[in-house]
């Protein structure tokens, strides 16, 4: 049952190479379907995995599997209309590739075992590189290039420090599971040095992938360069399993009464990539290398929230929901921008507001949403960090968190209203099909929705997960 | 030293010192190919009984390691004739003595780890050491994206070794589930590598520089 | 004594008739007969008997070149433990004075060279000057290794009586590194293929060779002498090492030795026949790689002694 998500799209995946074009689609949609399906029923019955040494349903995990499985299933209808669309030279590999990635997010969200955990990380990366290689030209085979060599270089340290997380239980001569749960169960008799190495390891490592600076130079790349769905995919899901490692790496930490320490090179790291991405931010010239530096920022800020501890936890895992949501549509959204004036430039574009009116609606309110305006959901986790930040006296980094977010805001501000409002050549309105609309309307509303009314087993979920790094409200 | 463990890591400290100083793609591809031997088949020597599962593991990893993924790049490069040079940012000559800096500083570090089962072999973890600082030295002071890859699984090959002799307690399925990773990565790291060579006509990641703010 | 002065007078005599087994082995690569194995020996007869011609540019450092480098070169000799036994010679620490009289040979043959004012024989004196700066480093590296195994400063005492075998015995495996880098060395410091092309008829591409273009009749003949000695040195060391013992019987000693000796020869032979010249900036690489790997054995044999 558990493992039955995992192999479904990865099935699908490897049948779709071969398939001709429209049943590829067809094959994208209806597998959207059953995957959110099956990870609905995961959360009515969370059964157990029958790998159980390897998979397993955890909180955390299953948070991230349906916040994949929503956004994958809008995504795909979305694709339907893009893909239409858009030309691309060979449709078949895109889909496929889209299915395998799917099946391997999926796998990182119900993986247990340390490795099979990295395992599944790196083939997230292999997965999604054909993805970024869709358009065939120079500038995306060098951001696949980086983005490959960079993320697996990157990904080699977390295994280097799942390694040496099994030397811990060498060293405390531990025998348990090399499992995350059986892990968290023993932690306390771990050697503490070799667990530390360890976790620093893992999340230089996760790090890279999840886009913390100084490690995050592939991800304006390779967001930029990718077609808009599989962009979308990449900023909203992606970076959240390989977020999923280096937090239940933390639950290790926490277990193991060394909280403080991971913690405080969690803070360290967040803080250094939301600077970094209000520097870059603030000259920005392609939007779509803008969006990807916000979700630089929005990364730093959930490392932010989850090294404060406290309420600050319960803010990243809302700020890591809505991040997902908002920028995913922003993503798609810009997808209607690129078909729209074919361009990547800000500069050359503008006046949105009159050529797509209803693009423009949901750019518009996925910029509130992103910088973090009420009633949007990302209002609240950032509110919660800033609250856990000063409640457990970290004044300082609460001071910087929410200047380099009023630097961001601003930055973002200018370009989007030059882009909404400025002056262009071409006024006259175009037509955009619902497909490519209303996926990003649902996801914005659901993000209002959230923010405004929790379903009980949701916010359960997320206290059950958060609990064991500290956390709680 | 007449101990074959020790013999074989001192060759794959050997190799590393010879892949710093390579300055044609052949012959590094085939220091490559001749480290990932030799650092499979270390587990067969590391003391303890062996069952036919985990040698037969040892064999498949010695070929994937050893042949199928050098094969993978030689293939790469042979289908598109790229220049053979490996582009140095940092000369072969301080490179040999940045191998031989760095060698002695694992020596020195090394045995201020308290490994339980390190003892096996004093050259273990400098070995290990090495092999990753290696790799990514080469990664660093190499511009052709060739000895890039090449430097990627150098870092690889370091963890495997950390990997299986540190630790006795992976399961085997995991292990092959790494290795099949690799792999794959390297694969599609020479299908780009091929596309680079389509596109630019070389494989001077100095091209690569278009993207930047 | 009497032995090793015989030794000595034996290896004097026939060193040239070894580096003709070079010769040999390389016209047999080639599928040429090849000279007499008394070759060498016809030459130097032939140079003697001729006179020196000298450049009215030269002062007396150029007479001087040949008869320092080539009386050098027959010191060293004195100090070499010929077949594991006891050189005439030996002191503490006569091991640096003999590379250094290597070095002085050398410095004199360069002086002489620069003397001339010819730019070839400038240019080649700087090559020459510039790649055994790396060999030096090399062998003091061995030596390094050799005094850290030992705890003695004397050729004798790492090449003599039992010692090779014992040297075995303390490192193993890394002694075949220092076999390596010292045949390395040997390539280099005697101006054989792949560093440097004895044969070459080119100036530009010579090390060695162009440095002697001016020297005629005896001078000549020393300077070929000293080489042969030079090489005969080196090869001795290397025949050693790769037949370490020494029995009751001395005369199977000299047998064992000389077909060392042969082999160290004919490797030479082999190593020049199979491979090509390097590009000039490809040297100093393959002579460091010699270095590299001396300072590779000595690491690895202190992380087992300590």
């Amino acid at each position: 049952m558990v493992e039955s998500i995992i192999l479904i799209p990865f099935i699908a995946g490897w049948i779709v190479f071969f398939l001709p074009k429209t049943t590829g689609r067809r094959i994208l949609v209806i597998t959207g379907v059953i995957h959110l399906l099956l990870s609905v029923l995961l959360w009515i019955k969370r059964p157990t995995a029958i790998l159980a040494a390897y998979f397993a349903v955890s909180p955390e995990g299953l948070l991230s599997l349906s916040v994949i499985s929503l956004l994958f299933f809008l995504i795909s209808i979305y694709s339907t209309a893009y893909l239409k669309a858009a030309e691309i030279q060979s449709e078949n590999i895109f889909t496929g590739s889209m299915l395998l990635f799917l099946s391997t997010m999926t796998m990182v969200t119900l993986s247990d075992h340390i490795m099979v955990m990295w395992i599944a990380i790196e083939a997230t990366t292999l997965a999604s590189a054909p993805l970024i290689y869709t358009y065939r030209t120079s500038e995306s085979l060098e951001a696949t290039w980086k983005y490959v060599l960079i993320c697996s270089v990157g990904i080699a340290m977390a295994l280097l420090g799942s390694v040496l997380i099994t030397v811990a239980m060498d060293t405390g001569k531990v025998n348990a599971p090399v499992s995350f749960s059986g892990l968290t169960a023993v932690a306390k008799s771990l050697d503490p040095q070799w667990l530390k190495a360890g976790f620093v390891f893992i999340l230089v490592g996760y790090g890279t992938k999840m886009g913390l600076a100084p490690m995050h130079t592939w991800l304006p790349d390779a967001h930029s360069e990718a077609p808009s769905p599989a962009s979308a995919l990449l900023s909203g899901v992606l970076l959240n399993c390989a977020y999923l490692g280096i937090f239940k790496t933390n639950k290790i930490m926490h277990a193991a009464g060394l909280g403080d320490f991971s913690g405080s090179i969690l803070m360290i790291f967040g803080l250094i990539s939301m600077l970094a991405a209000a520097t870059f931010i603030l000259k920005q010239t392609e939007y779509k290398r803008l969006l990807a530096y916000s979700s630089i920022e929005n990364m730093g800020i959930i490392a932010f929230g989850t090294g404060i501890g406290g309420i600050g936890v319960y803010g990243a895992m809302i700020c890591l929901i809505h991040h997902s949501l908002i920028k995913s549509s922003l993503f798609l959204t810009s997808g209607n921008i690129l078909q729209g004036y074919r361009c990547k430039i800000i500069q050359n574009i503008g006046g949105l507001v009159y050529r797509m009116p209803r693009t423009f609606i949901a750019f518009f309110a996925g910029f509130v949403a992103i910088s973090g305006f009420p009633p949007f959901g990302m209002f609240i986790g950032e509110m919660f960090i800033v609250m856990g930040a000063f409640r457990n006296g970290h004044h300082v980094g609460a001071i910087i968190f929410m200047g380099t977010i009023c630097i961001i805001f601003a930055g973002l501000a200018n370009q989007i209203m030059s882009i909404s409002f400025e002056d262009s050549k071409r006024k006259h309105r175009m037509h955009m099909v619902g497909k490519m609309l209303w996926p990003q309307y649902v996801l914005l509303l659901t993000s209002v929705v959230f923010s405004f009314w929790m379903p009980d087993t949701l916010y359960m979920t997320i206290v059950e997960a958060i609990t064991s790094i500290g956390g709680g409200v | 030293m007449i101990e074959p463990l020790d013999t074989i890591l001192s060759l794959a400290l050997l190799s590393i010192l010879f892949s710093f100083g390579s300055s044609f793609l052949p012959g590094l591809i085939k220091v490559m190919a001749f480290q990932g031997i030799i650092v499979s088949i270390v587990p067969l020597f590391m003391g303890h009984d062996l069952s036919t599962s985990e040698i037969l593991f040892t064999l498949v990893t010695m070929t994937i390691r050893g042949i199928v993924i050098p094969l993978c790049i030689y293939k790469a490069i042979k289908k598109v004739a790229v220049r053979r040079e490996v582009q140095p940012i940092i000369g072969f000559n301080a490179s040999i003595l940045i191998g031989l800096g760095l060698i002695i500083a694992a020596a020195y570090v090394s045995p201020k780890f308290d490994v339980p089962s390190i003892s096996i072999s004093s050259l273990l973890l400098p070995t290990t050491i090495v092999l990753l600082v290696g790799g990514m030295f080469i990664l660093i002071a190499r511009r052709n994206a060739i000895a890039m890859v090449l430097g990627y699984i150098m870092m690889e090959n370091g963890i495997y070794l950390v990997g299986t002799t540190f630790s006795v307690r992976a399961l085997h399925i995991v292990e092959f589930g790494i290795l099949l990773d690799v792999l794959a990565a390297v694969m599609i790291m020479a299908i780009i590598l091929q596309n680079i060579k389509k596109t630019f006509d070389n494989m001077d990641t100095a091209l690569l520089r278009t993207l930047k703010e | 004594m009497i032995k090793s002065i015989i030794l000595l007078g034996l290896a004097i005599l026939s060193a040239p008739f070894f580096s003709a087994i070079i010769l040999k082995v390389k016209a047999f690569f080639g599928g040429k007969k090849g000279p007499p194995l008394l070759i060498n020996y016809y030459t130097l007869l032939k140079l003697f008997k001729k006179g020196s011609v000298y450049s009215n540019s030269t002062t007396f450092i150029f007479k001087m070149g040949p008869m320092v480098s080539f009386a050098s070169a027959l010191t060293v000799l004195m100090f070499l433990p010929i077949a594991g036994n006891n050189p005439i010679v030996s002191f503490h620490g006569d091991v640096i004075f003999v590379f250094y009289l290597l070095g002085l040979g050398r410095f004199f043959t360069i002086a002489a060279a620069l003397d001339t004012a010819s730019p070839f024989e400038g240019m080649g004196a700087a090559r020459e000057a510039y790649f055994p700066i790396i060999c030096e480093a090399t062998m003091f590296m061995v030596l390094v290794y050799f005094y850290k195994l030992t705890g003695q400063l004397t050729l004798a005492s790492y090449f003599s009586g039992s010692q090779p075998s014992g040297l075995w015995h303390l490192a193993g495996a890394p002694l075949f590194f220092v076999i390596v880098a010292i045949f390395i060395v040997l390539l280099t410091e005697n101006s054989r293929v792949p560093v440097d092309d004895p044969t070459t008829h080119l100036e530009l591409t010579m090390i060695h060779e162009v440095m002697v273009l001016d020297h005629s009749g005896p001078d000549l003949a020393f300077i070929e002498l000293g080489s042969f000695y030079k090489l005969f040195f080196y090869s001795t060391l290397l025949g050693r090492l790769i037949y370490p013992f020494k029995t009751q019987f001395p005369v199977q000693d000299l047998c064992l030795f000389t077909g060392s000796l042969i082999a160290v020869y004919g490797a030479i032979g082999i190593t020049e026949s199979v491979m090509a010249r390097f590009r000039m900036d490809k040297v100093p690489r393959f002579v460091l790689a010699s270095f590299g790997l001396v300072f590779f054995a000595t690491i690895l044999t202190m992380e087992f002694i300590r």
